[in-house]
C-alpha cells in the first residue's frame, strides 16, 4: 500500500525545495532566546504562520499558495533556553548536542573553514533559533520580515535577533543572511556561482508527492530498479531502510514527522575555481568545458548527466535529444542515470560531486554481493534546500559575497551529513581513489596538494589525466545543526506541554 | 589452523598475569598502563623488531558475553520443571564461562621463521619485553633469549590470527614496493604532459633518486606512521 505522510504536520521545507516552487528569494534568520516562557510565547506567535507541506492548490478546501513561507527549527542549546524536559533532551543524538563548531575534525573545517573565520553570527555561544522566509518577490519577502521583527519586539526580550552576518561590501553584522537564484540574462536559473545547476538529484521517498517518474535516478536502485527511499531516512517516526524506527527523543510527538537539519554557508572562491579551470583547461584533451563537466559529474550549460553524455559528440546527441523532449522526459534524462555502464570511472570521474554525494549502485564492485545492489548508499541520502546568496561581481576574485547557503535534512546527521563529509567529500577510500578528496567540495589545502584521476576507459590507449594541486574551492562560512520539529511538537514545544513520562 | 601463510607468520600470544600487585594497583593494571605509555613514544618499540608486519598489545581481563545461548533438545522439558521449582530453572540456564587470570595478550604478524623473529625481538628491545612482562607466570626464570624462545612457545595459542594489508614478503621489500608506488604516483602527476624525451630523461633521473634495486637506498623506514619531508 501506498504510504500518506501528514503533510499538514511537516514543516514545508522539509518536503519541498521552495526554490523550485517560484520562491526563489529567501532571508535566514538566528535568533537567542533570552527568557523561557516569552521565548515559548513568541514561538507560539510564529508556528500560527509556519508553512507547511501540504499540496498547494486554489480548487475548494485547498489551501492556496502563500506568496511567502515561513519556518523554523532549534540547535540543542535553543531547545534548552526553551525549557524542553531534561529528559526529552537527554535523548537527543551527540553530535547534535556538540553543534557543527564541535564537530570541525570530523566535517574537515580547518584552514579557511576553520570555525574562528565564519561569520561573527557564529562566533561565542550557539545560536538558539533558525527561522526561514522565502519569497514569490522580494516585497513579500520584506512584508513577512517585518512581521517577523514585530513579533520580536513583542516579545519582550523574550528573544533577540543575532546580528553578525556578513554580506556585500565588506558588511559584517547584517541582521539576517539573505539568498537569492542566480541570475542569468536577466532570467532566474537553478545554477550556483561555479555555473553548475544544482539540486537535481534531490531524494525522492515514500509518501513524498509528487510524480511517481520522478523516482528515477532520485529513489534507491534496486534489481527491479528505481523504487523510493524510506521515510525514516528523513523524517522521524517512520522506518527507515534498516526497518527500524530512527533514534529520537521521547516523546514520539515531539520527534515524529520531525527531522535534523544542518545549516552551512559555503563561500564560492570563484576566482581560484576559473583560474584552476582554465590552467587545467589549457592542457586537458577534451577541453575547458568538458573539464568543468568533470568536476560535476554534469555539463554546466544544461546539466546532461556525463554518464549519459560523456564527449562532445555524445553531449550533442543528448542536447538534440533533449531539447525535443517533453518536461517529463527531460526530467528523467537529468536523473535517471546510473554509474552501472561507467565501473572504470571513464565517463564520470570517482572525484565527481554527483558520484561522491550520491554513489548510486556502484559501491557495490561485486555484483550480488548486498541483498541490493544500492546498499551503501541507501543510508547516506540527504534532502537539499537552500539558495545560492551574493553576486558575482569580478569572476577573478575570491574575495567577493558570493557562495550558497545549503540546508541539508536527514533523520540522523551522524550517518548520514557527517559520513558524507568525512567519507565520500574529504576521502576517497570507498571509491578506490586512496585520499583523493571531492573536486569541489573537498578540503584541499597547499600543504598536502590534492589530486584527483580522472579515468580513461580500460581498454584505451590514451592516458588518464591527473588534476594537480586543487585550490580549495569551497570554505565554509558557518552553519550548525538544527531540529525541525513537526507542527504538533512545535506547538507542544510552544505550550510547554512536551512530556517524556 | 595453519599459523604460517607462505613466508607470513600469525603468532598469538597469551601470557597470564600473576594476581598480585604493586602499592594498590592490580599488576594487569600496571601491565596495561606500561604499554599505553608506548603510545606516547615517538615510535613503538615494536617498530625495533625486524620483520614485523603489524602487531598489538593488550590486556584480556575476561571474556564477555553478550548474550547466553539457547537452550537444548530437553529445553521444553526443563522450562516446564521450573514452574515448580526455581532451581531447575537455574540448573536449565546455559553455563557461563570466565577466565581464571588476566592475560598479556600478544598479536603479530612478521616475516619469516618463529624462532629467529622472537630471537631478534629480545636482542633488539629485551629491555621493553622484560618491562611489559615483568608481571607475567615465570617469566622470573627468562634470562635469554632461549628462554624467551622458550617461554613464548609455552603461552602460543594457534589462533591463525592474520591481519589484512601485507603480503608475506620481507618486510623491507614490501616498505620498498610501497614507496615506490608513491614516488612513482608522484612522478607520473608531476611529469603530466612533458614530450617524450624530456620525459624520458626525467624517469632516468628519477630512477636514479628512489633506486628501485636498493632496498637499504629511499624507502619508508619500519614503523613509520608520518608523512615527513624526507623519506629516509
Amino acid at each position: 500500500m501506498t504510504k500518506i505522510l501528514d503533510l499538514l504536520d511537516i514543516q514545508g521545507n522539509v518536503i519541498k525545495a521552495y526554490g523550485r516552487f517560484s520562491f526563489p528569494c529567501a532571508r535566514y534568520l538566528l535568533l537567542r532566546i533570552q527568557h523561557g516562557e516569552r521565548g515559548r510565547a513568541f514561538v507560539a506567535a510564529i508556528a500560527r504562520q509556519v508553512t507547511t507541506a501540504v499540496t498547494w492548490g486554489d480548487g475548494p478546501g485547498q489551501i492556496r499558495k502563500p506568496l511567502a513561507t515561513t519556518n523554523i527549527a532549534f540547535t540543542f542549546a535553543g531547545l534548552q533556553a526553551l525549557e524542553l524536559p531534561e529528559a526529552s533532551l537527554r535523548g537527543f543524538p551527540p553530535e547534535f548536542v556538540m553543534g557543527m563548531k564541535m564537530r570541525k575534525a570530523i566535517l574537515g573545517d580547518n584552514g579557511p573553514s576553520d570555525p574562528e573565520h565564519w561569520d561573527p553570527v557564529w562566533h561565542g555561544e550557539q545560536v538558539h533559533v533558525f527561522i526561514s522566509i522565502n519569497g514569490q518577490q522580494p516585497d513579500y519577502l520584506e512584508q513577512r520580515y517585518q512581521w517577523l521583527l514585530g513579533l520580536i519586539a513583542q516579545s519582550e526580550g523574550g528573544v533577540s535577533l543575532l546580528r553578525g552576518h556578513r554580506g556585500d561590501h565588506g558588511a559584517a553584522d547584517l541582521p539576517y543572511q539573505e539568498a537569492r537564484a542566480v541570475m542569468e540574462n536577466g532570467k532566474l536559473t537553478s545554477k550556483e556561482h561555479f555555473g553548475y545547476t544544482d539540486g537535481i538529484g534531490d531524494p525522492v521517498f515514500e509518501g513524498l508527492p509528487g510524480s511517481p517518474q520522478r523516482v528515477e535516478g532520485r529513489g534507491k536502485q534496486t534489481v527491479q530498479g528505481w523504487e523510493p527511499l524510506a521515510t525514516g531516512e528523513f523524517i522521524l517516526g517512520h522506518l527507515d531502510e534498516a526497518k527500524e524506527y530512527p533514534r529520537a527523543p521521547a516523546p514520539l510527538s515531539l520527534a515524529r514527522n520531525g527531522t535534523y537539519m544542518v545549516y552551512r554557508k559555503l563561500h564560492e572562491n570563484v576566482g581560484s575555481f576559473n583560474d584552476f579551470l582554465d590552467r587545467e583547461g589549457r592542457a586537458y584533451p577534451g577541453g575547458r568545458e568538458q573539464l568543468a563537466a568533470k568536476f560535476v559529474g554534469r555539463w554546466r550549460d544544461n546539466g546532461a548527466p556525463l554518464t549519459d553524455a560523456p564527449d562532445v559528440a555524445s553531449k550533442q546527441d543528448w542536447d538534440r535529444r533533449f531539447m525535443q523532449a517533453a518536461p517529463a522526459e527531460k526530467d528523467r534524462m537529468l536523473s535517471a542515470f546510473t554509474f552501472d555502464q561507467d565501473a572504470d570511472g571513464a565517463k564520470c570521474p570517482f572525484s565527481a560531486h554527483v558520484r561522491r554525494i550520491n554513489p548510486r549502485a556502484s559501491l557495490q564492485t561485486t555484483p550480488g554481493a548486498f541483498d541490493t545492489p544500492g546498499a551503501l548508499a541507501n543510508r547516506r541520502r540527504i534532502l537539499r534546500r537552500g539558495l545560492p546568496y551574493g553576486e558575482v561581481r569580478d569572476p577573478q576574485r575570491d574575495d567577493g559575497n558570493h557562495g550558497i547557503i545549503i540546508l541539508m535534512m536527514q533523520a540522523d546527521i551522524n550517518r548520514q551529513f557527517e559520513f558524507v563529509q568525512q567519507q565520500w567529500i574529504n576521502y576517497g577510500n570507498d571509491f578506490r581513489a586512496g585520499n583523493d578528496k571531492e573536486i569541489i567540495l573537498g578540503n584541499h589545502d597547499a600543504e598536502y596538494p590534492s589530486r584527483a584521476v580522472l579515468p580513461v576507459p580500460s581498454e584505451s590507449d590514451a592516458a588518464p589525466y591527473f588534476l594537480r594541486n586543487i585550490p580549495r574551492l569551497v570554505e565554509t562560512r558557518g552553519g550548525d545543526y538544527f531540529f525541525v520539529p513537526s507542527m504538533t511538537a512545535l506547538r507542544m514545544i510552544a505550550e510547554g506541554s512536551v512530556d517524556p513520562t | 589452523m595453519p599459523d604460517k601463510s607462505g613466508n607470513a607468520y600469525a603468532l598469538t600470544i597469551l601470557s597470564p598475569i600473576r594476581a598480585g600487585h604493586l602499592d594498590e594497583i592490580a599488576y594487569a593494571d600496571v601491565v596495561r598502563s606500561r604499554l599505553d605509555a608506548w603510545n606516547f613514544l615517538e615510535n613503538s618499540p615494536m617498530a625495533r623488531v625486524p620483520q614485523t608486519y603489524l602487531c598489538r598489545y593488550f590486556v584480556l581481563d575476561d571474556v564477555f558475553t553478550q548474550s547466553l545461548g539457547g537452550g537444548d533438545v530437553f529445553g521444553t522439558w526443563q522450562d516446564f520443571l521450573s514452574i515448580f521449582s526455581d532451581r531447575a530453572r537455574r540448573r536449565a540456564l546455559p553455563h557461563e564461562d570466565h577466565l581464571k587470570s588476566r592475560y598479556l595478550v600478544f598479536s603479530c604478524n612478521f616475516h619469516g621463521d618463529l624462532d629467529a623473529y622472537l630471537r631478534g625481538m629480545w636482542l633488539a628491545i629485551g629491555n621493553e619485553i622484560r618491562h611489559a612482562w615483568e608481571f607475567c607466570y615465570a617469566f622470573d626464570q627468562v634470562r635469554n633469549a632461549d628462554d624467551f624462545v622458550a617461554y613464548m612457545k609455552k603461552c602460543r595459542l594457534k589462533a591463525s590470527l592474520f591481519f589484512v594489508g601485507s603480503n608475506d614478503d620481507p618486510l623491507d621489500e614490501q616498505l620498498k614496493a610501497l614507496y615506490l608506488k608513491q614516488e612513482f604516483g608522484k612522478f607520473v602527476v608531476a611529469h603530466q604532459g612533458v614530450p617524450a624525451a624530456q620525459l624520458q630523461q626525467a624517469y632516468r633521473d628519477f630512477i636514479a633518486r628512489v633506486e628501485p634495486a636498493n632496498l637499504a637506498g629511499p624507502s619508508w623506514s619500519p614503523g613509520q606512521y608520518r608523512l615527513r619531508q624526507e623519506n629516509q
